[in-house]
């Protein structure tokens, strides 16, 4: 199947010393690291623009940043911190609340101006400064722009290179010494000797937390080339599904995935944000799209922050380039234990499921909800087995609860799944995507079989070791919710 | 005859200069031997599941200052080995993830989980119910270990149980980057597919040179050779990179 969508192998990049083109993502290193050239294996200090971290890495990552700057360090500037709530929050779980409370008393302590706290659990409505998953949350409130370097503590933070900046997810500690610096060492500490000493006489100067940098190493870009019309079944989760099945789930390790093409012009930004989401499922480091219109109309909606489009140059290298006819795509899944393993959804028809997700940053933002709708609208059936729908954010719960869904005669989504047996949606957050504690709701705590349009299908990933997961758009989800069985939307959309 | 016996954890003397209480080291078992410390021909007795075995400990020759910081060290213990893309959620299922490794307590607690979401047919764990620490202080793995999240949480529980070094083909990107940044265990990377030569319990030794390093399984009698650490060796050795920083007198330390 694949090989027929797929015309060009992978092609060796030059080297070369004279100053040649630029990828996407080496031309938004060197503007952060302030040079005119950088090529893949630089090792470069970036300005980092803006830092995310959440409930579960966030206390790991203050902590060690006090260890390390003391007690009394500021943060390197309360401005560019983004504190976001979203993993454990609507648990009785001491440590998980605990963790909550912890980034509360460094926000206030820091100043730190965007933290979209939550204090009353039992109703998220009575937090307006709630949003929910950090990665979706972001875009909506203006603080993805391209151009720009973000970090988060959370392999997911390459969901924003949908927006053309560079974002890639880091640990608590590099995230200490961001938090103190502003500064991120951009490279594998193995490699080069030199830039090690770079790094040490750099802690050196900004122990005075003047600076914002970190170090990393300038990824060589693999580019996704994806043409063709997009057929009405398919969604972007079918594409990051296929392409992770082309390369593997470490196909793209250390590099950058830049998608381009005539499909990727006509994506929303939310299904953009699918596609980018899933490039650490690779590998990834970052993931990267060409900013233009939507882009410009998203970002310009949510924030009056300037920030400036770069593009990949022409001449520029690339060290692998790939070929999709989007029009001859079929409907995929990720069959259990992997998201490289890739199946046919109509090849999977007699997997019988036990249950269907709908929600995370990967798939539970509005316009996977509305097409969920879609789907159940247009069958007029009730679904057959349990079908947990977990909005990301608290805009998208909103807008699950009031925007129209197109050809259905103005009903919201929320009144459809109602009709169609869902459960109702329930307090936006990571949920269960990732398992969480014991109380978490649609926790898989029996060794089910659930159809999720989440990102990804390890053992125990999302509660239960035993548990299968199959990896799949809300098409496909909405699809099999409705038989019970591993289904093609196809079934039910034409 | 096993049960009498000192767990290896307990029973050998830290070379590490961290405090330590004699109850719950901070940081065990110290299966490494560091170029700093002189040991002669030993051997050692480990109680593991009703049997003994009896560990030639590695020798290590007196350290001299010599340029090369890494050219002594050793590892040596038992292995524990798995197969491709161990992702964060098998090292330390998520729900563990609420823990916040800042004191001994749940240091201890998160090291107790360590490996403990790999599924069941995995028969033998690698941290025993009931136990902070892990008998085996090497881990042999495959391709693309430590897939999946940035929860630095990974690293840290492997190295809160005891592990000293991961030989895997290749790791994920933000998984060797915590191990380095933390210092909490050696990534290294083999040349060859070592897991499937090796068996869980396999008694071996780590040898690290600047130039590349090789692993000797002692219950199989081979050898692998293991790709060069480079920088990130030292930086581990010291206990994460502030820790280096420090000890290089890059930055001052914290009164």
């Amino acid at each position: 199947m694949a090989s027929s969508v797929i015309s060009s192998s992978p092609f060796v990049c030059k080297s070369s010393k004279v100053k040649t083109g630029m990828t996407m993502t080496e031309k938004i290193l060197a503007k952060a690291s302030e040079k005119s050239q950088v090529v893949p294996g630089d090792n470069i200090w970036v300005n980092v623009d803006v830092l995310m971290t959440h409930d579960v890495c966030g206390p790991g990552a203050f902590g060690i940043f006090k260890r390390e700057f003391g007690e009394k360090a500021k943060v390197w500037d309360p401005e560019k911190i983004v504190v976001i709530p979203d993993h454990y929050i609507f648990t009785t779980d001491k440590r998980a609340n605990r963790n909550v409370d912890i980034m509360r008393e460094h926000c206030k302590e820091q100043n730190i101006k965007y933290f979209y706290d939550i204090t009353d659990l039992g109703d998220f409505r009575a937090n307006p400064d709630y949003k929910g998953v950090c990665h979706v949350a972001l875009a909506q409130e203006g603080h993805c722009r391209p151009g720009e370097v973000l970090l988060g503590t959370d392999s997911h933070t390459c969901t924003a290179g949908a927006f053309g900046q560079f974002a890639t997810g880091i640990g608590n500690t590099d995230a200490g010494f961001v938090l103190g610096t502003g500064k991120i060492l951009l490279k594998r500490l193995d490699r080069i000797a030199s830039n090690l000493f770079n790094t040490l006489n750099f802690y050196n100067r900004t122990i005075v937390f003047e600076a914002r940098i970190l170090n990393l190493q300038v990824p060589p870009t693999m580019r996704f080339i994806l043409d063709g019309e997009m057929p009405s079944y398919l969604q972007a989760k079918d594409l990051i599904l296929q392409i992770i099945g082309e390369i593997s789930v470490a196909g793209a390790t250390y590099k950058t995935m830049e998608f381009s093409g005539t499909t990727i012009e006509g994506l929303t930004m939310e299904e953009r944000m699918t596609l980018c989401n899933m490039v650490v499922e690779a590998g990834g480091k970052n993931g990267v799209i060409p900013p233009d219109a939507t882009t410009f109309n998203y970002v310009e909606n949510r924030t009056s922050v300037p920030f400036e489009p770069v593009y990949s140059d022409g001449n520029a290298s690339f060290v692998a380039a790939y070929r999709f006819d989007v029009s001859k795509l079929e409907p995929v899944v990720a069959k259990p234990h992997s998201p490289d393993n890739r199946a046919l959804a109509r090849e999977c028809k007699d997997v019988k499921i036990d249950r269907v997700y709908i929600g995370s940053c990967t798939g539970g933002k509005t316009e996977d909800f509305m097409a969920a709708a879609k789907l159940f609208h247009a069958s007029g059936k009730k679904v057959k087995v349990p079908t947990f729908l977990v909005p990301a954010t608290q805009k998208v719960w909103m807008d699950v609860y009031a925007l129209p869904v197109p050809g259905s005669g103005g009903k919201t989504c929320a009144q459809i799944f109602e009709e169609a047996g869902c459960d109702t949606p329930t307090s936006p957050s990571c949920g269960a995507c990732l398992g969480g504690p014991a109380d978490t709701y649609a926790r898989l705590n029996e060794p089910q079989v659930c159809v999720s349009t989440t990102n990804r299908n390890f053992p125990g990933r999302m509660g239960h070791k035993e548990g299968q997961i199959y990896l799949a758009s809300p098409y496909t989800a909405a699809a099999s919710a409705l038989t019970g069985r591993v289904t093609d939307p196809r079934e039910f959309l034409q | 005859m096993a049960s009498s016996l000192p767990t290896l954890s307990r029973a050998l003397p830290s070379s590490s200069t961290k405090p330590s209480s004699s109850s719950v080291p901070f940081r065990s078992p110290f299966l490494k031997i560091n170029g700093s410390t002189s040991f002669t021909h030993s051997s050692i007795s480990i109680a593991s599941r009703g049997t003994s075995f009896i560990i030639p400990r590695a020798t290590a020759s007196a350290g001299s200052d010599s340029d090369e910081t890494l050219a002594k060290t050793t590892f040596h213990g038992l292995c524990y080995v798995l197969k491709d893309n161990i992702d964060t959620d098998q090292i330390i299922p998520a729900d563990k993830a609420c823990i916040f490794p800042s004191n001994q307590q749940e240091r201890d607690e998160i090291g107790s989980n360590a490996l403990s979401g790999l599924p069941d047919f995995h028969t033998t764990r690698f941290v025993e119910p009931g136990e902070i620490k892990s008998k085996y202080s090497i881990i042999i793995a495959g391709e693309n270990f430590g897939c999946g999240s940035s929860r630095e949480h990974a690293p840290v529980c492997l190295g809160a149980a005891g592990a000293k070094a991961v030989v895997a083909e290749t790791y994920a990107r933000i998984f060797f980057r915590n191990s380095v940044a933390t210092g909490e265990v050696f990534p290294l990377e083999s040349e060859v597919r070592v897991c499937d030569e090796c068996t869980t319990g396999d008694t071996v030794t780590i040898e690290m040179r600047d130039s590349g390093g090789l692993l000797t399984n002692h219950t199989t009698g081979k050898k692998y050779k293991l790709k060069a650490i480079g920088d990130a060796g030292p930086v581990i050795d010291a206990g994460g990179i502030f820790a280096y920083a420090r000890k290089m007198g890059m930055i001052p330390s914290l009164a």
